[in-house]
Order: C-alpha cells, then sequence, then structure tokens
C-alpha cells in the first residue's frame, strides 16, 4: 500500500479529512508505525477542535438588526413600514368605532404620492428598459414629436432633459399606462448601454416633494415632485450616479 | 443578493472577531464587508464562490486594521485576556479554557493566524483559502503546518510560553 511517500502536506489534509480513500489509508497506514507523528496529528485535530469551539458562540450568536441584510440594504423599508403602521392604525380606529379616513389628511396611503410614483417608475424600467428589441416607442430622432405627445397627454409642457454632461444619451420614449392616468418614460443610454429611466406624471397628491432614495427589488432610483409634476430616475447604476442624474434631471425641468 | 450573502454572515463575524479579538470592531469590519459586497456585488468574480469572495474582502479589511492598530501602538488585548485566563476555569475536557486557545492563536503571525482559521474552522478548501489569501496552495499547505506546529507548542508550553507550563495551570 505504501509505495508513495508521505508528504506534509498530506499530514495537514488527512487532519483535515480532505484525502482520498486510497490515500487516507495510506497515510493512517503510515502513522500507525510512527507514534511521534501521530500524536502530531492527534494534537492538530485537539487544537482545531478547540479554535472551533472557542468560536462557535459568535456564530451561534443573533445577526445584530446593523448587520442584518434584509434589515439593512434597503432604506425604502422605512417608508414601506410606515405605511403598514399607518394601516394597523387606521384599523385600530375603525375598531374603535373612530373614522380611519380622517388619517388620509395627515399621512399619505401607500399608493399615492411619490411612494407609488416610484413604484410604477420601477416597473417600467423594468420592463422596457431590458427591452434590446423595442425599448421606446418613439426614437430620440423623433425628440420633437415625443416631447409634444407627452405635453399634451400630460396637460402641461415637458422636455427631455439633456444629459450629455451625465454621460447619457436618450433612446427615445413611451406613454405608460398608470392607475393615476398617463405617465411619460424617457430611456437613456451610456456608452456601456446600461439604461437610465426617467419617468413624469402629474400628481394628485404630494404635489411637490422632496427628492427621496428609493429601492425596489433590484432597481433603485430617486423620486420629487415639482409645482404638480411627479419625477423618477431610475436604473441599476451603483453609488451616487443615479443620484446625480437626478440632480441634473431636476435641475432642468425646474430652468425649464 | 440577500439570499446569498445573509446566511453567511454569522460566519463572516466568526472570522472578524477571531481576527480582532473586539466585538465592537469586528462587527464594524462586517458591516463595511457587507457595504462593500452590496456595491461591488454585480462586478465580482464569477469565478470563485461568493463565500470565498466575501472573505477575501474580510480578510483584506481586517489586515488593514491590525496594521493600523500597529501603527498606533494599541495595547494588544491578548495581554488582557491572558489575565483574564488565570481568573476563569478551565473548560474543555481536554483541559484547556476557549480563552486561552484564542490567546494562543493571537500569539501566531497573522498568516499563519489567517489559515488555520479558514481551513481549520470556516471549513474552506484548500483552494478557497489560496484565492482569499491571494497566495498559491502549496503556500496555504506550508502555513498550515508551521501554524500548527507552533500553536501546538504554544498550548503545550502555556500562554506566554514562560515557566508557567500550561498543563500545570489547568490541572
Amino acid at each position: 500500500m505504501i509505495d508513495r511517500p508521505v508528504t506534509e502536506a498530506e499530514i495537514q489534509a488527512y487532519v483535515d479529512g480532505r484525502l482520498s480513500g486510497e490515500r487516507e489509508e495510506a497515510v493512517a497506514a503510515w502513522l500507525a508505525e510512527r507514534p511521534d507523528e501521530a500524536g502530531r496529528v492527534h494534537a492538530y485535530r485537539v487544537q482545531r477542535d478547540a479554535l472551533r469551539s472557542a468560536l462557535a458562540s459568535v456564530a451561534a450568536e443573533p445577526v445584530p438588526p446593523e448587520l442584518d441584510l434584509r434589515l439593512r440594504v434597503r432604506p425604502e423599508r422605512t417608508g414601506q413600514s410606515r405605511a403598514i403602521a399607518v394601516a394597523g392604525m387606521a384599523a385600530l380606529f375603525v375598531a374603535g368605532g373612530g373614522t380611519g379616513w380622517a388619517l388620509r389628511d395627515w399621512s399619505t396611503p401607500p399608493n399615492a404620492g411619490t411612494a407609488a410614483l416610484a413604484r410604477e417608475a420601477a416597473a417600467s424600467y423594468s420592463v422596457y428598459a431590458s427591452d434590446r428589441e423595442r425599448p421606446v416607442e418613439l426614437a430620440a430622432s423623433d425628440r420633437q414629436q415625443l416631447d409634444d405627445w407627452f405635453s399634451q397627454r400630460l396637460s402641461r409642457p415637458v422636455k427631455a432633459p439633456d444629459l450629455h454632461s451625465a454621460g447619457l444619451q436618450l433612446i427615445g420614449g413611451r406613454l405608460v399606462a398608470t392607475g393615476h392616468g398617463p405617465a411619460g418614460l424617457y430611456l437613456y443610454e451610456d456608452s456601456a448601454g446600461n439604461r437610465i429611466a426617467l419617468y413624469v406624471r402629474p400628481m394628485e397628491t404630494e404635489g411637490n416633494d422632496r427628492m427621496k432614495s428609493r429601492e425596489e427589488g433590484s432597481v433603485r432610483g430617486w423620486t420629487w415632485a415639482d409645482d404638480g409634476l411627479g419625477c423618477a430616475v431610475f436604473g441599476t447604476a451603483p453609488g451616487n450616479r443615479l443620484h446625480e442624474t437626478a440632480d441634473l434631471v431636476r435641475a432642468q425641468l425646474r430652468a425649464a | 443578493m440577500i439570499a446569498t450573502v445573509q446566511p453567511l454572515i454569522p460566519a463572516l463575524r466568526r472570522y472578524a472577531r477571531a481576527l480582532l479579538r473586539d466585538r465592537d470592531d469586528a462587527d464594524d469590519l462586517v458591516q463595511d464587508v457587507l457595504e462593500r459586497a452590496t456595491a461591488n456585488w454585480a462586478g465580482r468574480r464569477k469565478g470563485g464562490t461568493a463565500r470565498a469572495w466575501l472573505f477575501a474582502i474580510l480578510h483584506n479589511l481586517a489586515m488593514d486594521r491590525l496594521r493600523r492598530r500597529m501603527r498606533r501602538g494599541v495595547d494588544d488585548p491578548i495581554d488582557e485576556v491572558s489575565e483574564a485566563r488565570l481568573a476563569s476555569p478551565p473548560q474543555q475536557e481536554d483541559g484547556f479554557g476557549q480563552r486561552d486557545v484564542m490567546a494562543l492563536l493571537g500569539q501566531l503571525p497573522d498568516e499563519q493566524r489567517s489559515v488555520l482559521l479558514l481551513v481549520g474552522v470556516e471549513e474552506l478548501s484548500y483552494a478557497e483559502a489560496a484565492a482569499i489569501l491571494d497566495i498559491p496552495q502549496g503556500t496555504v499547505m506550508s502555513r498550515l503546518s508551521r501554524g500548527r506546529e507552533r500553536l501546538r507548542r504554544l498550548m503545550e508550553e502555556g500562554v506566554d510560553g514562560s515557566a508557567r507550563p500550561y498543563l500545570r495551570i489547568v490541572s
């Protein structure tokens, strides 16, 4: 059996139980004739087990909230949990004989406002930005026609911002149906083919809202509302890129 | 991403704690790792496992922190543990306390300590450990061998290698 010499690396692998069956037997036979080496292997296993048990309690601890990805990756969760809390309170009001509807005066229901805008924008981005064949109905070459169309359907002047300074080129746009009426979707693309959506529609509530970070599944973005027009910039770009793009868009729309 | 990374967090915390020997510092490090992993998730190399990728980020950041600690000349917590050792009774059936073995491990060079932890405790493959440490697999094996032998001698001698033999304290 022992036709090949046992190496130090094999002894280590033997300690870890990672040898093939044949070599495992060979090393065991080799160790059986060498009590000093066998003692060394035993000591290594004892120390490994000691390390494991010394550290076992750390792995068994519950993950602290600040390290729990399910709680921390999505800042938007705070908005959602607030909406759920409000819904819960509304239920209490009704159960207590009060009027739950009074809550509408001081808290935006989850299906309205820029939170709803964010969900629509994310859904539109997911469906259309990933479409390599026909992402838009009107291409950037018909930019004027696109702007006129959106302006007419949204009942207010709308104009595609120029985002060249952010490395983004307009590829076109399309009208999107929502529960709040029509919305306009502009799609932009960078030189690497990454797409960013600008989504606009008139707001029934929260006609003026500060810029807010949003996350809807794997799609991220920013929403705000100015003077009754709700806007959302969405995409999958990392870091501050979406925020910078959103700032650029807002500045141009305000200046228009 | 969450489905892949979340189950690995306890192991990441364990490796961070073993290297830094300080709960807050270690959790702060893991937080740092999770932030980087989240930001770079799409760009990670597809070759290796997500586990090895995360441990590599963790290992590199931990080494940065240990180097900074050295420069600042922060007291090594090993000393405190050595003191505490005398006050805490041994718990292992093999005759040594859990704090003891961690204190002894702390006396090993970082390069040996990392290998012992990644292979022995985290049960990563030799190839994964090599990728994490950015060294050839043969070097993993030699560090494993030297680290284990050194720890064995330390365990036989006692925590500080002084005239207090380890076994005499616990017997």
